[in-house]
């Protein structure tokens, strides 16, 4: 039961929603999508989890590529909201770390998809996409 | 291997600077996905890996970075087109591609070809004839 409002309320949509048959329920997620104080007890792992749709592994390995490819010290924060221009790389280091995400995971960047790429963030949501896609 | 002949007719000059700088995108991305072909054709898996060969193309397109006119970046383009050409139809051999760009980088190759020489005034010697 606690898998299933899990998944319900990550999509965030009322369709999901109405397969838990309970109308109590509906009303408390309608309100407040991000409402923890409601069900806290029953997901705590929410908080951390309301904006991004990449998994954290996805993640993860985009910020070891990023920073191989920078050569970033370990102590240099990348996160998932870190731009690429604020890590010091140039238009030409951004295209050649999309082609090593290219390699990693076996995808293809169209151009477009790749010219919008500006945060590390976006790079997971873009894999994730392709990789769903294939 | 239609990407690679791209250049037989030779496309009119880029417009402006920004039209040059997504034709330079496009080659390296082009340059990028043949590079596990050249890999296959002159077996240099144990020398050099993927990840490697798209620096060494970065750094030959950035030695010339900061060129600012669009007639010469197509230029250099073409040349460039030309030259990956060459090495993805076999034109060239095992050991240009790996002496024209694998050795003598530093980040490669870490510097086993320069052993100690001895003292100072040899360094210098060998590096010029002025010092």
């Amino acid at each position: 039961m606690a898998s299933v409002t899990a998944s319900s309320v990550k999509f965030s949509s009322v369709s999901c929603l109405i397969k838990q048959n309970q109308l109590s329920n509906l009303k408390k997620a309608s309100l407040s999508f991000t409402g923890n104080g409601f069900q806290s007890r029953r997901l705590p792992v929410l908080r951390f989890r309301v904006a991004c749709a990449a998994k954290p592994e996805t993640v993860m390995k985009v910020v070891d590529i990023v920073r191989k490819q920078l050569a970033l010290p370990e102590d240099r924060d990348v996160c998932g909201e870190s731009k690429f221009s604020v890590l010091g790389a140039d238009s030409l280091d951004t295209v050649e770390i999309v082609m090593g995400l290219e390699e990693e995971f076996g995808i293809c960047v169209e151009e477009e998809s790749a010219q919008s790429i500006s945060t590390v963030q976006e790079a997971a949501d873009l894999i994730e996409e392709l990789l769903e896609k294939k | 291997m239609a990407s690679t002949v791209k250049y037989l007719r030779v496309p009119p000059n880029s417009a402006s600077l920004e039209e040059a700088r997504r034709r330079v995108f496009d080659f390296f991305k082009t340059a990028c996905r043949s590079i596990p072909t050249i890999m296959e054709i002159y077996t240099i898996d144990d020398v050099v890996t993927p990840s490697q060969l798209r620096s060494i193309v970065a750094s030959e397109i950035r030695k010339n970075a900061h060129i600012s006119n669009p007639k010469v970046i197509d230029m250099l383009l073409f040349k460039g087109t030309e030259e990956l050409n060459n090495i993805v139809e076999h034109s060239k051999q095992r050991h240009h591609i790996l002496g024209q760009y694998v050795l003598g980088r530093p980040e490669i190759t870490p510097d086993s070809a320069t052993k100690d020489q001895g003292s100072e005034y040899l360094k210098n010697f060998f590096r010029s004839n002025y010092f």
